[in-house]
């Protein structure tokens, strides 16, 4: 489709460039007889009306262009026959004897003018000299499309070919641990490795979201549910968006998703984060920002100052910071961008606005990731469900930096395998850690019940509000209605029964003030 | 020891992928349309190749899950757009406080 596309973005170039040498070739037609004026003719001696000096606009008749020819090389005659000629009428000079100048009082100002008025109009540059150099603007944003082609196609191979070596890289490692690697969801029957079918549901190659974004999704292993390997390339195919990555020092990254299922993993979050990611994470993620309180600096674990701890609980750290992931940093510097670990995960907070406005909307599917980041799960569990749709994730990213003058293609091949050997045994450790002590337990269920509390109030208030629209809206149709029906007896009984409606409405309140005061 | 077990095998569900899109392709189609209109409607040459540009720059950033029709109408207006502009003036563009 894509290749398709690029090849009619071609043709309509060369469209493009056909309709306009046919326009021009039009234009030539229009003012070819204006191709064999000589320098003479153009005598200024009379003013001319202002109709006959136009000389770029279009002629419908040759007739005013001959009158004004003929003008042209007589600037000596009488008004009487320029007033003549410029209708289009030949007149012999016998006519004069017709008119008595006396009549025309005007003439003896006309001809003692010595300094005539014109208006010369500009001639546009595309018809003067040489056409096309006057194009200079638009040879310049044809250049700047070419361009912006161009760097679309390089930039799109390159992004794919770094994917394909990834995925090759990888995939012998990633079909001994799992069961079905790579699956696009679309088609009905699966493939395992080991029964060795040929069916087209698993990709040789990783499945392509758009030209930034690959995906790999591996499934059948225990102690977990399901491994997604996300590669977010920069917008390489986009000559702005690579330009503002080279400002923004962007990098590639490699995101590791693992979902687990509910008695896989033990209730605690806790997350691992360069600084600069750490503060995002900590205020955009929903459940970082409400079960970590602080951020607290990782050198206590023989980390470099540059990372960041949020964690519910002090004692995760100590067990999820081991002397593996030590090494593995100290190994492969700015690799890792962070660690998140979650049983309580449901994405990016959701803004105020966005909430208030669209808790009207119900959306269709549960558990949808809107097309701007923000997770949908708490508008639909706010309409419909009692329960949170929370998921117990472990996200491992890190991020794809070429080492030692190594091209990023070699060092993708070189570091993947490590990678992905780092967060399946993290992935092993996190599923097999139990608490220590009740007291852990009970400490995390308090929080979650507090939260789950908060949960159940919001989705109260949120029916209430959507309640309460609804029957004014159906108030709202009834007033309609009856005011439509023209019949004023319908009417007053409409508005006294409102009234009724009203004065109970209030009565509840003032009783329950009785009660209290007696 | 083989940990695979293929009972434990789940399917992949767009939902999984956590997407931060910017909304580029969006705004885009958006800015490719209204240029149009007004390089059809106030003939302005200059909005018309805006129109085009944005309706590049909206497919090469749009999803393989989009609807390529909606890219494909977009830059078929944006070139209408200049086709029609061009043919009903042939001068030369001029960039509004450059010349």
């Amino acid at each position: 489709m894509r290749s398709s596309i690029t090849v009619f973005f071609i043709l309509l170039h060369l469209l493009l460039c056909f309709v306009w040498s046919a326009a021009k070739k039009i234009h030539d037609e229009d003012f070819s007889e204006f191709d064999d004026f000589d320098e003479d003719e153009f005598v200024t001696e009379a003013p001319f009306p202002s109709g006959a000096s136009q000389l770029p606009s279009k002629t419908q008749s040759n007739q005013p262009d001959q009158t004004k020819s003929e003008a042209l090389s007589q600037p000596s005659m009488s008004k009487t026959t320029e007033q003549t000629t410029h209708d289009g009428v030949t007149i012999d000079d016998d006519d004069d004897l017709m008119f008595d100048e006396e009549e025309f009082e005007a003439t003896d100002l006309f001809s003692s003018s010595s300094t005539p008025d014109f208006k010369i109009a500009e001639v546009p540059a595309n018809l003067t000299g040489n056409r096309w150099e006057s194009y200079h603007c638009e040879a310049i944003m044809i250049l700047v499309l070419l361009s912006y082609l161009i760097n679309f196609l390089i930039g799109r191979s390159k992004n794919a070919r770094l994917a394909a070596t990834i995925y090759n890289s990888q995939r012998d490692l990633l079909e001994r641990k799992f069961s079905l690697v790579g699956d696009n969801g679309q088609t009905q029957t699966t493939k395992s490795t080991d029964e060795q079918t040929d069916n087209d549901v698993v990709s040789n190659n990783m499945h392509k979201e758009s030209e930034s974004l690959y995906v790999l999704w591996c499934s059948g292993r225990t102690l977990l549910d399901s491994m997604l390997i996300e590669i977010r390339f920069i917008k390489r195919q986009c000559l702005f968006n690579s330009l503002a990555a080279l400002i923004k020092s962007i990098n590639d990254m490699i995101i590791y998703t693992i979902d687990y299922s509910k008695d896989d993993m033990e209730t605690f979050v806790f997350c691992l984060a360069k600084k600069r990611s750490a503060v995002k994470l900590h205020r955009d993620m929903n459940d970082l920002s409400q079960f970590c309180s602080e951020r607290k600096n990782a050198e206590k674990h023989s980390l470099s100052g540059n990372y960041q701890i949020l964690s519910e609980i002090g004692e995760i750290s100590n067990v999820i910071i081991d002397s593996r992931v030590g090494d593995f940093i100290n190994k492969f510097p700015d690799a890792l961008e962070y660690i998140h670990i979650s049983d309580q995960y449901t994405g990016m907070k959701i803004q105020n606005d966005n909430q208030q406005s669209s808790s009207s909307q119900p959306s269709n599917n549960g558990t949808t990731v809107g097309a701007n980041g923000v997770s949908a799960t708490q508008q639909q569990d706010a309409l419909n469900l009692s329960e949170r749709s929370v998921r117990r994730v472990l996200i491992v990213a890190f991020n794809l930096i070429p080492s030692n003058d190594r091209s990023l293609q070699i060092t993708a091949e070189t570091v993947i395998n490590d990678y992905s050997r780092f967060v399946l045994n993290l992935a092993d450790r996190v599923s097999l850690y139990r608490f220590a002590s009740k007291e852990l337990k009970a400490k995390t269920s308090k929080n979650r019940q507090r939260i789950e509390e908060q949960f159940l109030k919001n989705v109260n208030q949120q029916r209430q509000e959507q309640a309460q629209q609804r029957r004014e809206e159906k108030r709202r149709a009834e007033k309609e209605k009856i005011m439509q029906s023209d019949d004023p007896d319908k009417q007053r009984k409409w508005e006294e029964k409102e009234h009724k409606r009203e004065m109970k409405r209030r009565q509840p309140k003032m009783k329950q003030m009785k009660i209290k005061s007696m | 020891m083989d940990n695979r077990r293929s009972n434990r095998v789940h399917r992949f569900q767009p939902k999984f992928i956590s997407l931060v899109d910017d909304g580029l392709s969006d705004y885009m189609n958006l800015i490719g349309m209204l240029c149009s209109m007004c390089a059809l409607m106030l003939k302005i040459k200059f909005c018309g190749w805006i129109a085009l540009f944005s309706a590049i720059v909206g497919f090469a950033n749009s999803r393989v899950s989009e609807d390529g029709k909606q890219v494909f109408s977009s830059f078929m207006l944006s070139a209408s757009a200049i086709v029609i502009t061009y043919m009903q003036n042939p001068a030369p563009m001029k960039i509004p406080y450059f010349e």
